[in-house]
């Protein structure tokens, strides 16, 4: 029971060696199997209903393991992997367009621009397949030729058509699909399911994590689980940015205080800034709409050639309009990665060539698409994004061109992990999102959907064996001193936040936040700016125990208490987020350094420097963390400047 | 990355349903805004109305909400006496108040159906669906078994109409929306996506008996075919698919071999 | 070994589907009621004699047809009122503001109300004939005598009326119950509802309307 730090600071991946083709077969064959009978002796407990989540609770429950799950949302089919729109990728190779597990593998490491671990990738692109088959079998209503095989379209940043859909509503369906296997455990008794519970502590017993502690979100009540092993699979930190395409609840809370007991968190700074979304309307804006980006493949995206042009979209002549993408990337146009468009239209903003009444915005113009293949061809591939896209702006996306800006949508990074999921908390595993795993410094589009599944379908039922026959797990009682001790830690938290008795808002303060991470950590960042976000969260920190007001007691459903919780949380984060973007001096993915760059102002590695996973061991609120790395080595897909011109 | 959005603002009055706990008395309370911006959507309106209430030291009103996208299903407002509002096949997170005048009344209610019992102000506690999911509503497919998602064939157009079924976001606006609080549209459209493909036809006869046997116990109304949870239903999710489920329960009752 | 059966009766979806048919039934019944009744209009009243006559002639069977009938009745009736019962109970607190999402209907929402009203004038319907002794005796004469008489024809008309409200919302509602539609059935329906229901409204309604107005001439 050695933690994977050693002393020389070195973190131990356990990532096999040897063929990559074949890591995951003799990984897998090498880890002892538990006896079937056995298996109800584990007790799991599931943190977080997503796909990571709901998959993982399913799967193992169908193993024999007893299993527990905690979500926020009143039901587990709430979570947030439901907004996905997209579709997800398997390299299925139907459409015979030469794509294969290889080529997944490679675009994924090159999309996330060689910060990402070359064996978790390949076995991600290796079980893409076992996903779309499990999906299929329960169900999962994937848009479908005439002739009933299933339906492919290419993505963002591929050459091939790998990516599997269910209209614009593919998470929701891939969700519905994990929570209905997992409610199907649930009626068989396998799983107990807490709904409306806040993981507020994660307990260790011996330095193995044997349990949590969360908060009735009703009652507001503290209730203690004991477990053999906790699985966090609570999704990403976007929210940090206050305006995301992030659902409200979606919080680092969970992860945070993982964290706090030694999770180290990986890559903080990787988050990755969605292109397509609905800009900005007002200072009341309270989050961002992303509509997928499968629009651009149709849709051209354009500025007006001169500044500050006011005419309206359809008054300027194609002569005035600036295609810039097509103009700086001609071999991709309109679909180069996630980062490169974003940083390509806040390039246009910045110097002033925005159009809307913010000029925070560029165009999406589905002109010549309808022209092309006429209107009812469009409607049938994007009318529900279409619709949105009228219900929130007022305007009509069929006559007029779109406005879209880049918004925070993902974040790469997480709590570190080895290749069995498993944290520097032995028993702690991590999941989809919450994990830094696979997307390196940039994730592809609809890989999203495809890693969360991954990890709870086809990882975690075969990594968590590892942890149960490795280590004695003696039983625990929830009444042992450590419960005692988290949940005390959690009733004070609690009690401090209502004792304030401040000024000021709770959002106030979380828009606040969100202003200093976009404005110094966003989509681009320089060592002035972060280092003084360094000191405006530090500020602002101390504002908010001093100053903030949370309305009535904890003995109730009190939403702004549970903001306040998050946003204390998030306040502490932001502090390792920004401080990972500082000490990463170089560029990459969704880290975009400005002293970093080529002369084209594309962004520039430094692989010499930088080739190692940033893993951050907590050291108290306020201090620097303490800097663990995992180099990264590259057997395969040997790191080349991305580019897509 | 604030913007003035240079449209002029509204007076708003809302009424809203309070209710201190489940087994407090509740009643309307009014409350009125003077800045609401027609491009804020409606929950954006009640952030408003709660940064108010804060500021005055009053507890804001609890409603539920997430995704603030239309998908997740979290929000539940009775707006006007229509679940989600006037507008049709949106949920009220993508409800924009552009489409009510200056000066207009509002009036915010829960969910109202015994199976949906309040938790506190608007939030209502709809776990009841989640069991009827829990009792059939899935298929019994374990992880790893599968064949390939290609071996079995599926003609587009059963596909489309699975995936009409299957865009359900589990609300509960048709309950809300049913003079009788019936579930049957929501229990429907889980039976009728699976119904109709292949994977779900295994089980089918299991399936139909044990949602409506689950709906049933929930103490949910009965459907006597108004139709009004089509109308509020944000998805368009159709009454076809409850008369896919009468049959569903029919052939299910005459061909199962489970005697009860 | 009926268990199966008394879970579907005693399920919504069930009973709904039962509520249905038995429905479908009635109004199958009500068309060949309609039919004898139009026999009125032949001769002097003779045909209508005749056609009593000839069901009479059934003896035992009769009977046990009009036992079927009454079963008939009471099965649709008591699920109905049962189901009313029930639905009134799913929502004990209602809302304060009540607005429609334009699919309900006068008919659809009036379905207890057009029911009992339907339930009162069946039992004074069979009084006036057939529990009335001399009906048996003089069917269109006794036919003519009622409904000549001003109030009973209002109340013969207005329940036709009724019948057609009930009927406008329950024979489309009674396919979906029993699950038949279809994109090809239920715009058919859509219109065959609403003429059904008028067929057999202004059927029924016409007898005291030729009684009263015209004498029966």
């Amino acid at each position: 029971m050695t933690p994977q730090a050693s002393d020389a600071g070195r973190l131990d991946s356990k990532a096999p060696g040897g063929p990559i083709e074949t890591r995951w077969d003799r990984h897998r064959f090498d880890m002892k199997l538990v006896n079937p009978a056995n298996k109800r002796k584990f007790h799991v407990l599931v943190v977080g209903t997503g796909l990571a989540g709901a998959s993982a609770a399913a799967s193992l429950a169908e193993l024999g393991y007893r299993v527990s799950v905690f979500c926020i949302q009143d039901s587990p089919r709430r979570a947030h992997s439901i907004a996905a729109q997209g579709g997800i990728n398997a390299a299925k190779n139907y459409p015979n367009d030469g794509d294969s597990i290889y080529r997944l593998f490679y675009d994924t490491i090159k999309g996330g621009d060689f910060r990402a671990r070359e064996s978790n990738v390949y076995r991600l692109a290796q079980v893409s397949n076992n996903i779309i088959d499990q999906c299929a079998a329960q169900g999962v209503p994937f848009a479908r030729e005439y002739g009933g095989h299933l339906s492919n379209r290419s993505f963002g940043g591929a050459q091939v058509s790998r990516t599997f859909y269910a209209r614009g509503q593919t998470g929701q369906q891939l969700l519905l699909g994990a929570y209905s296997a997992m409610m199907r455990q649930v009626g068989l008794g396998k799983i107990k399911m807490f709904p409306r519970r806040e993981m507020l502590d994660l307990v260790k017993v011996e330095g193995v994590a044997r349990g949590i502690v969360c908060r009735n979100l009703v009652t507001g009540e503290y209730e203690r689980y004991a477990g053999d092993a906790v699985v966090l699979a609570t999704g990403g930190y976007g929210n940090v940015f206050y305006l995301s395409t992030n659902a409200k609840a979606c919080n680092v809370t969970a992860s945070w205080r993982a964290h706090k007991h030694g999770a180290f968190f990986a890559n903080p700074c990787y988050t990755q800034i969605h292109p397509t979304c609905i800009p900005v309307s007002g200072d009341h804006q309270s989050k961002l709409t992303l509509m997928s980006e499968s629009l651009r493949n149709d849709g051209r995206v354009w500025v007006p050639l001169e500044k500050g042009d006011t005419r309206k979209p359809n008054d300027i002549p194609e002569e005035e309009r600036d295609y810039y993408l097509e103009r700086r990337y001609p071999a991709f146009g309109n679909l180069v990665p996630r980062d490169v468009a974003s940083r390509a239209a806040k390039e246009r903003c910045d110097a002033g060539y925005g159009v809307g009444a913010t000029g925070f915005a560029v165009y999406l113009d589905f002109r010549d698409a309808i022209a092309r293949d006429g209107e009812d061809a469009i409607r049938a591939r994007y009318g529900n994004l279409f619709q949105m896209y009228e219900r929130i702006t007022g305007e009509d996306p069929y006559r007029v061109p779109m406005r879209i800006y880049p918004a925070s949508h993902y974040t790469m990074g997480g709590l570190w992990v080895d290749y069995n999921l498993e944290s520097t908390i032995p028993g702690l595993f991590v999941l989809g999102e919450a994990n830094f795993s696979d997307h390196g410094a940039n994730r592809l589009g609809a890989s999203a959907l495809m890693q969360g599944l991954a990890d709870g379908y086809f990882v975690i039922p075969y990594t968590i064996g590892g942890h149960f026959n490795a280590r004695a797990l003696p039983a625990v009682s929830t009444d042992a001193p450590q419960f005692q001790a988290s949940e005390t830690m959690a009733r004070e938290r609690t009690d401090k936040l209502l004792a304030v008795g401040g000024k000021r808002s709770i959002n106030s303060f979380h828009r606040a936040l969100g202003e200093i991470v976009w404005n110094k950590c966003g989509m681009a960042r320089n060592e002035q700016g972060l280092t003084s976000a360094i000191e405006d969260i530090r500020a602002l920190r101390a504002e908010f125990w001093e100053n903030v007001r949370v309305p009535g007691d904890g003995g109730y459903l009190n939403q702004s208490l549970e903001h306040a919780g998050r946003v204390a949380d998030f306040l502490e984060f932001a502090e390792l987020l920004v401080s990972d973007a500082l000490d990463r001096t170089e560029s990459c993915g969704g880290h975009f350094r400005e002293e970093s760059q080529t002369e084209e102002g594309e962004a520039a590695r430094k692989d010499d420097e930088f080739s190692y996973v940033a893993a951050w061991e907590f050291q108290g609120v306020g201090e620097k963390a303490k800097l663990h790395k995992e180099e990264l080595t590259f057997e395969y897909v040997k790191p080349s400047q991305r580019s897509y011109k | 990355m604030s913007a003035g959005s240079g449209h002029d603002t509204m007076r708003i009055t809302l009424k809203i349903w309070r209710q201190a706990g489940p087994d407090a008395k509740g009643g309307m309370v009014t409350y009125t805004l003077d800045t609401v911006s027609p491009d804020m959507s409606f929950l954006e309106m009640l952030d408003v109305l709660n940064e108010e209430l804060l500021a005055k030291g009053e507890e804001p009103v609890a409603f539920e909400h997430d995704c603030r996208e239309g998908i997740c299903g979290a929000c539940s407002l009775v707006v006007d006496g229509i679940p989600h509002g006037p507008q049709s096949e949106t949920t009220v997170c993508q409800l924009h108040m552009r489409h009510y005048a200056d000066g207009a009344t509002i009036h915010i209610e829960p969910w109202r159906a015994n199976a949906f019992p309040i938790v506190r102000d608007l939030i209502v506690d709809r776990s009841a669906f989640d069991r009827i999911i829990a009792a059939g509503g899935f298929v019994s497919v374990a992880t790893g078994a599968p064949q390939d998602a290609n071996a079995t064939p599926i003609g587009g157009e059963i596909a489309e109409l699975a995936m009409d079924a299957a865009a359900c976001i589990g609300c509960g606006a048709c309950v809300a929306a049913c003079p009788n609080a019936s579930a049957m549209l929501f229990t429907a459209a889980k039976v009728s996506h699976l119904a109709l493909l292949p994977q779900g036809k295994v089980e089918r006869e299991r399936r139909a008996l044990a949602m409506v046997g689950a709906m049933d116990a929930e103490g949910f109304g009965n459907c006597t075919n108004h139709f009004e949870c089509m109308g509020a239903c944000p998805k368009g999710i159709s009454v076809e698919n409850i008369a896919r489920m009468n049959r569903e329960y029919l052939r299910a009752t005459l061909v199962s071999r489970d005697l009860g | 070994m009926l268990r199966w059966i008394a879970n579907a009766l005693t399920s919504s979806v069930g009973r709904k589907i039962v509520l249905g048919l038995t429905g479908l039934l009635l109004v199958g019944f009500l068309f060949e009621h309609l039919h004898g009744n139009l026999k009125l209009y032949e001769g002097d009243g003779e045909a209508f004699v005749d056609y009593v006559n000839w069901l009479q002639g059934y003896g035992w069977l009769l009977r046990v047809a009009e036992f079927g009938l009454l079963g008939l009745f009471v099965a649709h009736i008591v699920i109905a009122l049962r189901l009313t019962l029930e639905n009134r109970e799913a929502r004990r607190t209602g809302y304060v503001v009540r607005s429609s999402t334009g699919k309900k209907t006068a008919a659809s929402a009036s379905m207890f109300v057009t029911g009992a009203l339907l339930i009162a004038f069946l039992i004074k319907h069979l009084l006036d004939f057939r529990f009335h002794h001399e009906f048996f005796d003089d069917p269109s004469g006794e036919v003519r005598e009622h409904l000549a008489s001003p109030g009973t024809a209002a109340i013969y008309i207005l329940a036709a009326l009724v019948l057609g409200l009930h009927l406008s919302h329950g024979f489309r509602s009674a396919f979906q119950s029993i699950g038949a539609s279809h994109p090809k059935l239920d715009p058919i329906l859509e219109k065959l509802g609403p003429l059904v229901a008028a067929l057999l409204a202004l059927g029924f309604a016409s007898f005291p309307v030729y009684f009263l107005f015209f004498g029966g001439k």
